[in-house]
């Protein structure tokens, strides 16, 4: 669904090698954790394979779309018609209520059952309220509200229980995770907590700029099961 | 020091107004000092020219010093508290560290040597141009006007302004510094001020309420479009209509003027908004959003405002200078006659729109180079 083949990218002109020949595939319906300590290209690597930035060399392909050899026009249209992102800093607007924060996604895809969503990520009752009024975890929920009203097939997640405390942390996951085998949607994960990836599929480990492991976990735990 | 003589250089529309200002009032108040020394005028209708000269000198100088003066100030306020916004951080860290509100505002007198750079091309500016001001001004019966130096003007027009702005700068600034530490450092949620839901909160589509929130959160942004708009309907058509009243050279000069201040408070209004709008258009542009639609979410908001200000310039100038042939010619036989000129109106309408559109689209073309890797950092 998701392959990465060769993947070279370097940071200031080339003095700052981030990443080094990563190859990667992500079957339809995964959640992938891609593991790694700060530094180790994860964040880079995903912003790649979701088309946010460009590689040096190497392809990307999404169902038969070579991402790399996009426009930018044609990159725009495809985040536009796949992919959602949910970020550890949230990056809500801050003048807008959560319901127009919400509508951010959901106006892109014509979603006019966008209430649900909100209500189903528990804010029903704080549509009008602006992000600065609620908690660390209520912003999450609007940020993950704000991915899935876009109805994406592949939700990248950048660290997103980095900010929250563990009990807030650990019923965000597992609200994402409840979502995704609801939906179906494809799921990319970065982060450098290990026992987040005990709740994936797939985990890819990565170390200075290259993949070192990847393998399937033979039994998947909760987010109320893993340590933290 | 967290300000710099480079963030003092940043203020260019600041020193662009300033310039406006004292370029005009230092050939009017010349003109003003050096012509109420001449006396001995007997004849009556002499007499009613050169009062009427007077008046004009004074009533101009007054126009352009008061309301200019007053759109640097508030400018220079603007940029201060956007100044403190974008440091929230480093102030903060300082605040935190002991250092109290009126030790970090003093820094702000860099903000007044702006105003120092504009009275001073402006004082030049106006000595260049003063031989021909008087020459344009010249009236047969009346003694020739000679050009004098008057320090007092000097003083005023060169001096006074950047030290009354660097106590404005240094006031406004221990007062916008007066903000709770957290805010600064950026904890926002405990310290900031929850206003409840508005009663009339109304469902939106996202970009409709993007607009409008853009609108309510920079509010003087939309009093600068409006005023540069207001500027360029103004004095492109009073620029124009002063031919109409044989002051073809006065009219040069108020177009010239229109065109610098209109254009000035524009582009730094778009400026203003395309940087504070940057990590909302990241996001939107990393959902998917194309140009266009990012571009009518930070700038359509802006376009009954810039009509609005267009609006209120041209009656503006059809009443004022009604009013100061009114005033000023009232006791001089040969009143020139003034009427609203319709053609013009409408020249000066078309040209606006085309300018207006070419100015977002150029800077909408700015949007674009918005880095969505903004947001990932």
């Amino acid at each position: 669904m998701l392959e990465a083949k060769n993947i070279f990218k370097s940071f200031n002109n080339g003095n700052v090698r981030v990443l080094k020949d990563v190859c990667l595939d992500i079957a339809e319906g995964d959640f992938t954790v891609i593991l790694g300590a700060s530094g180790s290209g994860k964040s880079t690597l995903m912003s790649i394979i979701s088309g946010l930035e460009r590689p040096d060399s190497g392809t990307v392909t999404y169902n038969g779309i070579q991402l790399t050899a996009l426009k930018d026009k044609e990159l725009t249209d495809f985040r536009r018609k796949y992919v959602g992102f949910i970020f550890q800093q949230y990056y809500l607007l801050p003048h807008l209520s959560v319901e127009n924060n919400v509508r951010l996604g959901a106006d892109l895809a014509g979603n006019r059952n966008y209430k649900n969503i909100i209500k189903s990520v528990g804010l029903e009752d704080k549509c009008k309220n602006r992000p600065f009024e609620l908690s660390g975890g209520e912003q999450q929920r609007v940020c993950i509200a704000r991915a899935l009203a876009k109805q994406p097939k592949i939700l990248f997640l950048d660290e997103p229980t980095g900010a929250l405390d563990e009990q807030t942390g650990r019923s965000v996951l597992d609200y994402i995770v409840k979502l995704k085998n609801l939906e179906g949607f494809t799921m990319v994960m970065v982060t450098h907590n290990q026992n987040i990836a005990e709740m994936a599929d797939t985990v890819v480990k990565m170390n200075s700029g290259g993949i070192t492991e990847v393998y399937k976990n033979s039994s998947i735990k909760s987010a109320y099961e893993i340590g933290w | 020091m967290v300000i710099s003589l480079k963030d003092g250089a940043k203020l260019i529309s600041v020193s662009v107004i300033c310039f406006c200002a004292v370029f005009v009032c230092t050939f009017m108040l010349n003109f003003y000092l050096d012509l109420s020394s001449i006396s001995g005028i007997s004849d009556g209708k002499i007499l009613a020219v050169y009062n009427a000269q007077l008046s004009t000198a004074k009533i101009t100088s007054a126009l352009a010093g008061g309301f200019l003066g007053l759109i640097a100030v508030l400018m220079t306020f603007f940029y201060i508290k956007i100044y403190i916004d974008s440091h929230s951080k480093q102030l903060g860290i300082l605040k935190a560290l002991g250092y109290g509100n009126f030790r970090l505002a003093i820094h702000f007198w860099v903000f007044g040597l702006s105003v120092f750079i504009g009275c001073i091309a402006g004082y030049a500016g106006g000595f260049i141009a003063m031989p021909y001001v008087y020459e344009g001004l010249a009236v047969n019966g009346i003694p020739a006007v000679e050009i004098n130096f008057h320090w007092q003007l000097l003083l005023g027009l060169v001096f006074a302004p950047p030290f009354a702005f660097l106590f404005i700068s240094f006031g406004y600034a221990a007062i916008a510094l007066k903000r709770n530490l957290g805010d600064l450092l950026g904890a926002k949620v405990l310290s900031q001020k929850i206003k409840p839901v508005s009663k009339s909160y109304k469902e939106r589509s996202f970009l409709a309420d993007m607009c409008i929130k853009t609108i309510s959160s920079k509010k003087l942004i939309v009093f600068f479009v409006a005023f540069s708009c207001f500027c360029y309907s103004a004095m492109v058509q009073m620029g124009f209509s002063m031919k109409t009243m044989n002051a073809s050279l006065m009219g040069v000069f108020i177009l010239l003027i229109g065109l610098v201040l209109a254009f000035t408070c524009m582009i730094m209004s778009v400026t203003s908004l395309i940087n504070a709008n940057r990590k909302n258009v990241a996001i939107m542009k990393t959902f998917g959003y194309k140009p266009a639609e990012y571009a009518v979410a930070v700038f359509a908001g802006y376009t009954p405002f810039a009509l609005l200000g267009f609006a209120i310039g041209t009656v503006y100038q059809y009443g004022l200078l009604k009013l100061m042939v009114n005033l000023i010619f009232a006791d001089v036989g040969e009143m020139p006659v003034y009427k609203f000129d319709v053609a013009l109106f409408f020249i000066t309408l078309l040209t606006f729109i085309a300018l207006y559109a070419i100015t977002v689209f150029l800077f909408s073309i700015r949007l674009l180079k918005v880095s969505v890797k903004e947001v990932m950092i």
